[in-house]
């Protein structure tokens, strides 16, 4: 999501990675940032300038983006070849994608840039959630039923990341997470139609919640962030036992 | 009594087209669409604006001003609407029998993380406005299960957080004509098997929240899907007559 801090975050893997000397390489998808904070290995402004194309073919903002995106997606074999060449010496690689999340969800090119590497290394998504702007409980739900729909367009292992916790602590949220009936009653504080769905989304969720991982950290402070890498080597695992052999199978 | 129309979904996906389409078959039929731009980000457009969002606030201005990106950018404008809605009531006037349509912007997480739209939906409310959220989908998009049930759950994300009837739109349909009978299962999903072509797509460790998700999805007959063919004039007054019906128009 937008300003859920993912810039930050990649920041601090940046930092995480250089600290703990792991080889890793950091793309960055997102065409419209102005400055990135961290050095990046492949990033798409070098390849496509946002503004150019929006003026070329008229376009607003956020179809400048999704354009952007495309052409680079075109051009994405490049940048797998590459990655293919350092594959064997590469723990890691981060992809940072543009903010505006459903250019990169509900697109055609961010389906091919995901697949591309879903078929050639272990890939695991990391959803950020801004968790100060969660608090309530109808947003966490619409957040969580955002994500289980990422995963499900993606089909792949899913790692939610409870950010900025230095602001608010995510405890509350994973009360909710661990303990349904919390959550129900706090959506029945707030009287929203939605606490009329509860029985089935109750079910929905919990079994979603079964299926992911969660890490909560801070992109800022850096709390957490070793918590995220194990979570990353997990997801690894979970690539290779389940999801590899679905791929193959295609 | 007045009506209003917000078309929301992700960004490409036709909303302003469906707007242009809307405003085309109103001049064809003799009712009076007007169209409102709540996109603070949108260029230029096909069809006459009655109010415009930009000449409270222009993303450009915002973006140079405050030197946030498109994203942050965004948010901030949509906040200050949020902040001066007595100016989008003074725009829309207050003549009776207005029907609007809303042209809104592609970022989701408007909806989902920041509360801005939930509070324009109930100023809308309370000033005697029936709103329908109509909510655009490429049909391109959920061509699998797995991404149907992604596109009803972005849809559901929406619907959760605004409480408003909810009608869902399957747009660019004169593009999958050759699909038809393939994509006519996702309009009214028969639930079994939606589950077992799930579960034939996905591992294992998700037949549950497979089996979850069909029943939320049946229980409540949340989310069907209604296609709409801009070229096909039956198909416009199909979605249209749903619509009316489902805000008491007429």
């Amino acid at each position: 999501m937008a300003g859920s801090g993912k810039t930050t975050l990649m920041q601090r893997i940046a930092v995480h990675i250089h600290n703990q000397q792991l080889p890793s390489y950091i793309i960055n998808l997102d065409p419209a940032v102005s400055s990135v904070p961290y050095g990046c290995n492949i990033d798409i402004r070098d390849t496509v300038n946002y503004k150019q194309v929006m003026k070329e073919y008229e376009l607003g903002p956020n179809g400048g983006i999704l354009t952007s995106l495309n052409l680079f997606a075109t051009k994405f074999d490049q940048v797998m070849g590459l990655i293919e060449q350092k594959a064997d010496s590469l723990q890691h690689i981060f992809v940072d994608t543009p903010g505006q999340i459903e250019i990169f969800t509900w697109s055609a090119s961010g389906t091919i840039i995901s697949d591309m590497f879903a078929f050639s290394v272990p890939t695991a998504l990391i959803y950020v959630v801004d968790t100060p702007r969660t608090t309530s409980p109808v947003t966490f739900m619409s957040n969580m039923l955002y994500a289980c729909s990422i995963m499900y367009k993606f089909k792949l292992p899913f790692i939610l990341v409870f950010n900025k916790t230095d602001v608010t602590s995510a405890d509350f949220a994973i009360d909710w997470m661990t303990d349904y009936e919390k959550f129900q009653e706090a959506v029945q504080d707030e009287k929203a139609y939605a606490g009329t769905l509860s029985a089935s989304m109750g079910l929905v969720l919990e079994e979603f919640y079964r299926n992911i991982t969660t890490v909560c950290m801070s992109a800022v402070t850096g709390e957490g962030v070793e918590d995220l890498f194990d979570k990353i080597a997990r997801a690894g695992e979970e690539y290779a036992n389940v999801y590899r052999p679905m791929l193959e199978a295609k | 009594m007045r009506h209003v129309q917000l078309v929301m979904g992700p960004a490409g996906c036709g909303k302003s087209t469906y707007c242009h389409t809307m405003y085309e078959h109103g001049l064809a039929s003799k009712r009076s669409f007007q169209i409102v731009n709540l996109d603070p980000a949108a260029e230029h457009f096909k069809y006459p604006v009655t109010v415009d969002v930009r000449e409270l606030i222009s993303l450009d201005d915002v973006m140079e001003e405050l030197d946030y990106g498109p994203n942050g950018g965004l948010v901030y404008a949509f906040e200050y609407l949020d902040e001066n809605l007595e100016w989008l009531r003074e725009q829309l006037g207050d003549s009776d029998d207005d029907y609007f349509i809303m042209d809104c912007p592609g970022q989701i997480e408007l909806y989902s993380h920041v509360p801005v739209m939930k509070n324009l939906v109930q100023a809308l409310q309370r000033w005697g406005f029936m709103v329908c959220g109509v909510y655009v989908i490429d049909s391109q998009f959920i061509a699998d299960p797995g991404k149907f049930i992604s596109g009803c759950l972005a849809c559901l994300s929406a619907m959760v957080q605004l409480e408003i009837p909810h009608v869902n739109v399957l747009t660019k349909m004169d593009l999958v004509r050759k699909k038809r009978s393939f994509m006519e299962k996702f309009y009214q999903p028969d639930i079994d098997e939606l589950i077992a072509d799930l579960n034939a797509d996905s591992n294992p460790a998700m037949y549950k929240l497979n089996q979850a998700m069909g029943s939320l999805l049946d229980d409540y007959s949340l989310v069907g899907f209604l296609p709409l063919n801009i070229y096909d004039p039956d198909s416009v007054i199909f979605v249209l007559s749903h619509i009316d019906n489902a805000i008491q128009y007429g």
